[in-house]
């Protein structure tokens, strides 16, 4: 946590940075009246910035790492702390083998391709998903969609649940849950918590306001961005504008994705870019996005199959796998079942 | 912000109740449902029809609202209309007073070009709000035809494309809002273009999971990737001759009968598998024929509740559908 996001004054901030504390880690020794002496501010305010810092710090802090000391972790603490994370599983088997398990929480995926090629079913699949309780492996957790295209539809969300609770909850289990009310499809329903923009400024706002409100929903660990691109394809006066505000939404986005151990899937469309006189598709928002996102998945068609490529990863090999849409959600791919049984 | 509760979305019917079963209810409020085929296919029919049936009340499948027809191919099909509004109003003589009463809820407006048709989408802002308050709200916007207006207007130079494109995405991010905030179904129709590609090409360009034909020909909608990344919803129709069997003619020579066989295929849409449905068109409308919702050929796709359910209205008595199969365009 960084001194710069301090709720107090502008003018102070300011003289706390110039001072040199920019992390609340370099406040913690301090006493109020110390504090007023370095920074040359009235007592008052300074035991208010130390309640603001150490009540932050202790609330970024639930699992008891040493963070807060340094400001930072060892790359062993954080090699320890990715084991203990689980991905949410895309409910394809082909797709989760090459995504090393599923979509990885603390980082931020994209996904883009053609329209109709299920961009909006792997979304809303992975806002089911997340649900799965953690006997079946899953993280029991909540979703937050925010549609920027209105292409959420209820009823299709309704059929993809009514499908995860036939699999995952109505499983006979031991122990003591006979005694639960079975689950319906609209239980799951509730714990996506849906968020409809309809211009970039709501975009925005609703990508700043995300941290607050994820601080009051724990539970949540997936944020879904159906697409990012769609308010940012319109003609923008000032192109520099546009990736100026579009690297600061990916700023965030990594933020949130860190601060709170949770996936960030943004959904993105595809453009056609004219080069040295041929045109090829591509994913929309030009070359400097194509830094924002931590991997990066094409879904493409390949003659009747729908196919999911990895073309971008600081962990996965390249490698693409086929997978299906069916009335359940997304699948494994019919054919790709049959390779499998013939070898 | 809030979270919004989520409730399925209102549908609007198009007067056919196996089109609403193919399209589980009809065209959905609150996003934009694309209609693109030859011409002939039957689009600006199957638009008209559905802005007739807005004003059906609830329990009927409609949204008991007016509707808005912006048109920019003229001529404007004023005759078919009223042919359309004497059959609807036949069928449902006990909830309207006239055919006049009928007409009186769809309101029409020219379109003459790309940029008009912003300003239209940018004024009708404050008209909707306004029309909210009375008792027949507009909640069906049709705009016919989409393509009609950009394809004249742009060349095909990289300039002109990209600037097209912006202009797609500011009509479709207002339309969005509109249709979210009123509760509006909007429907365009699309013309369609021949494909002539290298098969290899065929892959990276192709959207939904369908290969579209049409009178032999293998088409695409028009309009290119990017207004295809504008919709919600792409829907297709189809018209392919087939041979229905042979008829001794008069004299000794075999006249074998045709038919066009007219399909509405989903292309793809958030909330339908890819599937088609055959229809017919005959003086009271577009009507689907029965029992031919059939999910796509390729094995990705998934079937649609309708399938699972094979109890179809088969040809309700208002709609005479089975007749016109035989009947609809002849050709020997």
């Amino acid at each position: 946590m960084e001194v710069s996001r301090l709720p107090v004054s502008a003018s102070t901030r300011g003289k706390l940075i110039s001072a040199g504390y920019t992390s609340f880690s370099s406040l913690s020794n301090f006493s109020p009246s110390e504090l007023a002496i370095a920074v040359k501010i009235p007592e008052k305010e300074a035991d208010e910035i130390l309640k603001l810092a150490t009540h932050d710090g202790k609330s970024d802090n639930t699992k008891g790492t040493q963070a807060v000391v340094s400001g930072g972790q060892t790359a062993w603490d954080m090699l320890k702390e990715d084991e203990g994370l689980r991905c949410i599983t895309t409910s394809c088997a082909a797709l989760d083998k090459i995504l090393g398990g599923g979509i990885n929480c603390k980082e931020v995926t994209e996904i883009g391709g053609v329209p109709g090629i299920g961009k909006t079913q792997l979304g809303i699949q992975l806002a089911i998903n997340v649900q799965i309780p953690h006997e079946h492996g899953g993280l029991a957790a909540k979703a937050i969609y925010i549609d920027t295209e209105g292409s959420f539809m209820v009823e299709r969300v309704l059929q993809i649940a009514a499908a995860c609770l036939s699999e995952y909850y109505e499983l006979p289990r031991r122990g003591s849950n006979a005694n639960q009310p079975n689950r319906q499809p609209q239980d799951l329903l509730e714990n996506i918590y849906y968020f409809r923009v309809c211009s970039y400024t709501e975009q925005i706002a609703a990508i700043n306001y995300l941290g607050k409100f994820i601080k009051e929903h724990k539970e949540v660990k997936i944020v879904i961005v159906d697409s990012i691109t769609f308010h940012f394809r319109q003609d923008f006066e000032n192109m520099a504008l546009r990736t100026r505000l579009l690297s600061e939404l990916a700023l965030k986005l990594m933020k949130v994705a860190n601060e709170f151990k949770l996936a960030v899937v943004l959904l993105n469309q595809v453009t056609t870019k004219y080069s040295e006189g041929s045109v090829h598709l591509t994913l929309a928002l030009g070359d400097s996005w194509s830094h924002a996102s931590t991997n990066r998945i094409i879904l493409h068609w390949n003659a009747n199959e729908r196919y999911a490529y990895i073309d971008k990863s600081p962990t996965l090999q390249s490698s693409s796998a086929p997978y299906a849409v069916t009335g359940k959600g997304i699948r494994d791919s019919v054919s790709d079942h049959k390779r499998a049984k013939l070898m | 912000m809030r979270p919004e509760i989520l409730l399925p979305a209102q549908k609007c019917t198009l007067g056919c109740p196996i089109l609403d079963q193919f399209l589980a209810g009809g065209v959905p409020c609150g996003s934009i449902t694309e209609l693109s085929g030859e011409s002939g296919s039957g689009k600006t029919q199957l638009a008209l029809q559905l802005l007739l049936s807005a004003q059906l009340p609830l329990s009927l499948g409609g949204l008991s609202a007016s509707s808005l027809y912006l048109h920019s191919e003229p001529p404007y099909p004023f005759r078919r209309f009223e042919q359309l509004s004497k059959a609807f109003y036949l069928s449902y003589p006990q909830l309207f007073d006239s055919v006049e009463c009928v007409c009186n809820n769809v309101h029409v407006q020219d379109l003459h070009s790309a940029d008009h048709l912003f300003d239209v989408v940018l004024k009708l802002d404050s008209a909707l709000a306004e029309e909210s308050r009375k008792a027949m709200p507009i909640k069906v916007i049709v705009i016919d035809s989409i393509a009609a207006l950009f394809r004249s207007e742009f060349e095909n130079t990289p300039f002109d494309l990209k600037r097209r494109a912006s202009l797609f995405f500011k009509i479709s991010i207002k339309l969005k809002l509109l249709a979210k905030r009123y509760g509006i179904a909007v429907l365009v129709t699309n013309q369609v273009v021949d494909v002539m590609r290298s098969s290899g090409d065929l892959n990276a360009l192709r959207i939904g999971n369908i290969d579209l034909y049409s009178s032999g020909r293998r088409i695409c909608p028009a309009l290119g990737i990017s207004w295809a990344s504008c919709v919600n919803s792409r829907l297709f129709l189809s018209m392919n001759e087939e041979i229905v069997g042979n008829a001794m003619g008069e004299g000794d020579a075999n006249i074998s009968c045709r038919r066009t066989k007219r399909e509405m295929h989903v292309v793809f849409a958030p909330h339908l598998p890819s599937s088609s449905c055959e229809y017919v068109i005959n003086r009271e409308g577009v009507f689907g024929v029965g029992g031919q919702i059939k999910a796509s050929v390729s094995g990705t796709s998934f079937k649609s509740d309708a399938s699972k359910n094979p109890t179809f209205l088969l040809c309700d008595k208002d709609y005479s559908c089975g007749k016109s199969v035989t009947l609809d365009s002849f050709s020997s």
